[in-house]
């Protein structure tokens, strides 16, 4: 089966510097949510720029969809990924908000004619219609990461690639962009495949798939429920659990396994019967 | 920070609000030209009737364009009494010492207060009622000529909206600097020139590290969204002028008669 993401023996290091990525692998498949972990400078962000082709591996190479991102290919492979980075301010590039969502559809030469159709459509996924003539100032935090979001998806991406995008926002905009997520993803099923770099381990037990990088070292990859039964492994890299299992760590009769919030409430009432 | 007029953007609905921009920049152009042609009382009568309408054409209050005249005010100062005083010829009015104040003098510094005061006021309804992008979207238009000199016009414009786009943002940033070094013990605002200026040091280092940060930032998001050059892109906004760009353009026209009638028959 083809794969959305390889990456094979990748070996990177930014210039003065120790080598931070040594014979690195990882794989993802078509419609797979994975969600990247790793404290603050283990990599996540590296091996974003690197499939993005915004940095070239000094070893080893990455394929996506089967072309392997070389020089010639760097244009290609970018117009199957769309990327939201971490500082909202820092990716606004249109003076309103249809204009920041346009900017990608004009660097594609676009038929300036079906511009307007394709921005409404975008914006209303995200739901952010109604602010269509906004400009960024007027905007909150979450609300400038789901024009981010409208602004990938304006150039019908295979994969989005979301590096801590909900970092800097307060709890509201951050919930509000993870329903955003969790509703495209419901959306598009298996034809998006979704990377989110995190260290908000709630977010990441929203994925299918978690994968815990350290120093550029692959230490936990499995479903939420196998990575978040490790948690000495997780303590040991910098890492805590999602609430959930923040709760169970303080219970005095455990359940067996990692439980997510639902199930774990469920567990909590028949339990202590 | 909050105050600075010059070049601030107020929404609206306004007929000026909706001409192209192309045709303010004109406007406004052939405007300060004709100022500087204008040397009798009747041609700034009929200047400042054309500025006044127009401001009433756009439907901002007052104060905001007497907000815009503010900065300028030093310099106006400056130029005035340079003219009194060293504009020679008779009648004397006043004698200082060595210093004369003639009647030409006089009404050569009042000559130059209208001039400035009315390409000011134009300036400001321009920038008042047209987006900055919008002027960067038709300046890049009406320099398009320039590109068969090899001028890069289109990454110069794209260059000039983006920066005009970071302003509010570095404002902010500004602020929020001097607060949290204020905060410190900081004073921006006592001592001499010297201590002044060396309080600006630990305000602009920050800054650039700041801005420098944003510039790599913006650079990836915009290469990741396809941006290879601004050569190969097609445009969302597309400038036409549209029925009410004619009417000011005759209005234009018309001012520009009357204009020189004035000047010449009068
Ligand atoms: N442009 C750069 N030049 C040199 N070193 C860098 C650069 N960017 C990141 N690094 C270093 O690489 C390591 C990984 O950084 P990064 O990928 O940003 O981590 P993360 O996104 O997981 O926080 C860190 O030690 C960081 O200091
Ligand atoms: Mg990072």
């Amino acid at each position: 089966m083809e794969n959305a993401i390889k990456i094979n023996n990748l070996t990177y290091q930014y210039q003065n510097q120790t080598t931070l990525f040594q014979d690195f692998n990882l794989t993802i498949d078509p419609g797979q949510w994975v969600a990247l972990v790793g404290h603050n400078g283990s990599g996540k962000s590296t091996l974003a720029k690197l499939i993005m082709g915004l940095l070239t591996p000094t070893q080893g190479g990455i394929t996506v969809f089967n072309q392997v991102l070389s020089e010639s290919t760097v244009n290609d492979v970018r117009s199957q990924i769309g990327m939201v980075f971490q500082n909202p301010d820092n990716q606004f590039v249109g003076a309103t908000v249809a204009d920041d969502v346009a900017f990608g559809l004009e660097n594609n030469e676009i038929d300036t004619k079906l511009m307007p159709k394709m921005i409404a459509k975008t914006l209303e996924i995200v739901g952010m219609s109604e602010y269509q003539d906004r400009e960024p100032h007027t905007l909150s935090g979450g609300q400038k990461q789901r024009v981010a979001l409208a602004s990938v998806l304006a150039l019908q991406p295979k994969i989005i690639i979301l590096d801590e995008a909900t970092a800097m926002l307060d709890p509201e905009g951050r919930q509000a962009v993870m329903a955003t997520l969790t509703q495209l993803k419901e959306q598009f099923g298996d034809a998006l495949t979704l990377v989110t770099i995190t260290h908000d381990m709630d977010e990441a037990a929203l994925a299918d798939r978690v994968v815990v990088i350290n120093d550029g070292q692959l230490i936990l990859d499995g479903t939420p429920a196998q990575v978040f039964s490790e948690a000495d492994v997780l303590h040991h890299n910098g890492l805590g659990l999602p609430f959930s299992g923040e709760v169970v760590a303080h219970l005095n009769q455990k359940p067996q396994k990692y439980l997510n919030e639902s199930e774990l409430i469920s567990w909590l009432s028949t339990s202590n019967k | 920070m909050g105050n600075i007029m010059i070049g601030r953007f107020v929404p609206g609905k306004s007929v000026v609000h909706q001409l192209d921009p192309r045709t303010k920049i004109i406007g406004t152009f052939v405007f300060i030209l004709l100022m500087l042609w204008a040397n009798t009382w009747s041609t700034y009568l009929v200047a400042a009737i054309f500025v006044w309408f127009t401001i009433l054409l756009t439907q901002q209050p007052l104060k905001m364009y007497i907000d815009g005249l503010k900065p300028i005010f030093w310099l106006l100062a400056f130029t005035i009494v340079l003219q009194i005083f060293f504009t020679g010829g008779t009648p004397v009015l006043l004698h200082f010492g060595f210093i004369k104040v003639t009647l030409p003098g006089v009404i050569n510094a009042l000559f130059v207060m209208f001039r400035f005061v009315l390409i000011i006021l134009m300036s400001t309804i321009m920038t008042l009622t047209t987006p900055p992008t919008s002027i960067a979207n038709a300046l890049e238009s009406l320099l398009k000529p320039l590109k068969s000199l090899k001028v890069p016009v289109a990454e110069m414009a794209l260059m000039l909206s983006i920066a005009l786009r970071f302003v509010p943002l570095l404002m902010d940033e500004t602020q929020k600097i001097m607060n949290a070094q204020k905060s410190r013990g900081m004073s921006f605002s006592t001592g001499g020139p010297v201590k002044r200026a060396k309080a600006i040091v630990p305000l602009l280092i920050p800054l650039f590290v700041g801005a420098l940060q944003r510039a790599l930032d913006l650079a990836n998001a915009m290469e990741v969204r396809g941006f290879k050059d601004a050569e190969h892109r097609t445009k969302y906004r597309i400038l036409k002028y549209k029925k009410q760009d004619y009417q000011a353009f005759a209005s234009l026209l018309l001012f520009s008669i009357i204009f020189f009638s004035v000047l010449y028959l009068i």
